[in-house]
């Protein structure tokens, strides 16, 4: 497990050069993959207990991938975490039989709680765990899922908002990616959706709202989390950026998904880590 | 193994909803998930036993099946119960894609199977639901025909790893077998041998079967055998190739005569090379103004009288 900023961050700047490795040799959801590569690491390398040796311990947390397109951060970071290697990722993705791919499959991934891809379901399904999680006298796992700001517009995720408020699932912490984006456009000029906090709110949620590309607050956030049999689910409505981190994909419509070339590759990986060095001013 | 000499009926929705208290007792892994129609599907008893292994989603079926995915990811076997037609429609995406494939031990429960919801009109109607059902990857799906045979069936749930489809009718139904009986996915009750035909059906219509096939001995002499094809996937191919031998074969279903048991059949004689004159009965592939589910079988010919009238025809044209 990470514990300082620095490290968190140095492992997020390596998570996006891995993703943008496996851009240059396939077709990935880059820019959910960015937006979120930040929450995910925090998440995976900082706050679940999850131990890739003992995938079934019944005192792990669960995670279920809602936005299941975000499949190669999620594999990234459990490669981070010895669940396999990232170079596995890199060579499997995409492949007949291989264990990676563009959503995440528990058929021919055991570190993977539920397979998923079709959106709206993730938060329904961790609902239900969770409420199991209760009936089996288990009060320390939480189950965390990933959800896009797109898929609100799905009605089962409000059958579920509903649901979980009424068995008082405060072991569910569902976190939004708010990158304002969705394969068609702007969220804002799409759908009716309006405040998505506010939405949470009025269902009886513990909303927090905040940059959900900042790691220290990302960090504070999860730190500061209700505890596991507390009564009240919690959202996490976090305003990302689509794309984070690589100039010529933040807020572009056109790398919701995509492939780059090696010059390109080049490119996000010099400039990353210039950023990352001005940052802890090593330069 | 069959019930002789009385000449009861029950409702199955009753049976199976107050048998729900007994799976329960037996196993505390047995969860019952409804979407507002505890009282409809007749699980008042379950809730009250074990308020706790009782979960309500409101009118939410969509969500009522993926909150039971989740609590059977975590060891649980989870029943959900609506009507049919909301259950395997509103909710079919989450049946396929959170259900079968992660190969779970949800119980879909769907009462209301064809046109028993009767008078509440085609909104209320299962036509579809099985052809739904069965085209989803490792779904098994069940139609109990009786009281007993339901209980049985509800037993084999306890066991049995990976997803099930069970419609059941909510009109009354005979009681047709004793506590004998003997149930098993993938297999079929002959409850009638006969070698000049065969009655191959499911559900609410094996009684009509039995009482056609009765009428037509008594009409003409001929020997109908009839087969209650309980489990509609697995289907007993056995069964169907041995029905084959009797040369004339109706498969009759209060369900759409596209999609359901007849279509299992037909796959299977036509796989086989059978060479067998062959009819599928049920819905005719057409709406109807709501009515009573009596009227409506009459309407389509899968009542008593419309298969006598059918297996004849067949009998004749030799």
């Amino acid at each position: 497990m990470l514990n300082s900023v620095y490290e968190l961050e140095k492992a997020a700047l390596d998570i996006r050069k891995q993703l943008l490795s496996l851009c240059n040799k396939e077709v990935i959801h880059i820019g959910g993959d960015l937006s979120i590569t930040d929450i995910m690491t925090v998440l995976w390398q900082y706050q679940m207990k999850y131990n890739p040796e003992n995938t079934k311990d019944e005192k792990r947390d669960r995670f279920v991938l809602s936005k299941g397109h975000a499949s190669a951060v999620t594999s990234f970071n459990q490669a981070a975490i010895g669940c396999f290697k990232a170079e596995d990722v890199i060579k499997e993705y995409a492949t007949d039989q291989g264990r990676f791919s563009m959503h995440s499959c528990n058929l021919v991934n055991p570190f993977v709680e539920v397979s998923t891809g079709s959106l709206g379901h993730g938060l329904p399904i961790a609902c239900g765990m969770a409420a199991a999680l209760r009936l089996k006298g288990n009060t320390t796992s939480r189950v965390y899922t990933v959800m896009g700001d797109g898929e609100q517009s799905e009605g089962s995720i409000w059958e579920a908002v509903a649901n979980a408020k009424r068995y008082q699932l405060g072991n569910l912490v569902a976190i939004v990616d708010y990158n304002g984006l969705e394969a068609d456009g702007f969220l804002d000029e799409i759908t009716g959706l309006g405040n998505i906090a506010e939405k949470y709110r009025t269902f009886g949620w513990n909303v927090k709202e905040f940059d959900g590309n900042d790691i220290t607050v990302i960090k504070q956030n999860f730190d500061s989390l209700p505890p596991a049999d507390s009564m009240i689910p919690t959202v996490f409505v976090c305003h990302t950026v689509k794309g984070k981190g690589v100039s010529f994909m933040e807020n572009q419509m056109r790398w919701h998904a995509g492939k780059i070339n090696d010059e390109q590759l080049e490119e996000c990986i010099f400039h990353l880590d210039k950023a990352f060095e001005r940052r802890w001013n090593k330069c | 193994m069959l019930n002789k000499g009385k000449e009861t009926v029950s409702y199955l929705r009753n049976v199976m909803g107050a048998y729900m208290t007994e799976l329960g007792k037996r196993d505390e892994k047995v969860v019952v998930v409804n979407a507002d129609l505890s009282g409809t599907c007749r699980n008042t008893d379950f809730c009250k036993a074990y308020p706790e292994r009782a979960f309500n989603t409101g009118i939410a079926e969509q969500n009522m099946i993926s909150f039971a995915a989740g609590l059977a990811h975590e060891g649980f076997i989870p029943y959900t119960f609506s009507m049919a037609p909301f259950l395997t429609m509103r909710a079919c995406e989450q049946c396929r894609t959170d259900v079968a494939y992660a190969n779970l031990s949800v119980r879909l429960m769907g009462v209301y199977a064809g046109v028993s919801g009767g008078i509440s009109g085609a909104t209320h109607w299962a036509l579809e639901d099985c052809g739904i059902m069965c085209a989803i990857p490792g779904m098994v799906v069940l139609e109990p025909s009786d009281a007993v045979q339901a209980k049985k069936m509800l037993d084999a749930t306890l066991q049995y790893n990976g997803p099930i489809y069970i419609r059941s009718s909510v009109e009354p139904v005979k009681d047709i077998y004793d506590e004998n009986c003997q149930f098993e996915v993938g297999s079929s009750t002959v409850l009638r041998e006969g070698n000049d035909g065969t009655f191959l059906c499911s559900g609410v219509i094996v009684q009509y079967a039995l009482e056609a096939a009765e009428i037509i001995r008594k009409q003409v002499g001929a020997e109908i055998r009839v087969v209650d094809m309980y489990s509609i996937k697995p289907i007993d191919e056995n069964a169907i190739v041995s029905a084959c031998m009797t040369g004339n074969i109706i498969v009759a279903q209060d369900h759409n005569i596209i999609g359901g048991l007849g279509s299992m059949v037909a796959t299977v004689i036509a796989e086989t090379g059978n060479g067998v004159k062959f009819r599928i009965l049920g819905i005719n592939d057409k709406f109807e103004a709501m009515a009573h589910a009596n009227y409506l079988y009459r309407l389509n010919g899968i009542d008593t009288n419309g298969l006598v009238q059918s297996m004849l025809n067949m009998l004749r044209s030799n």
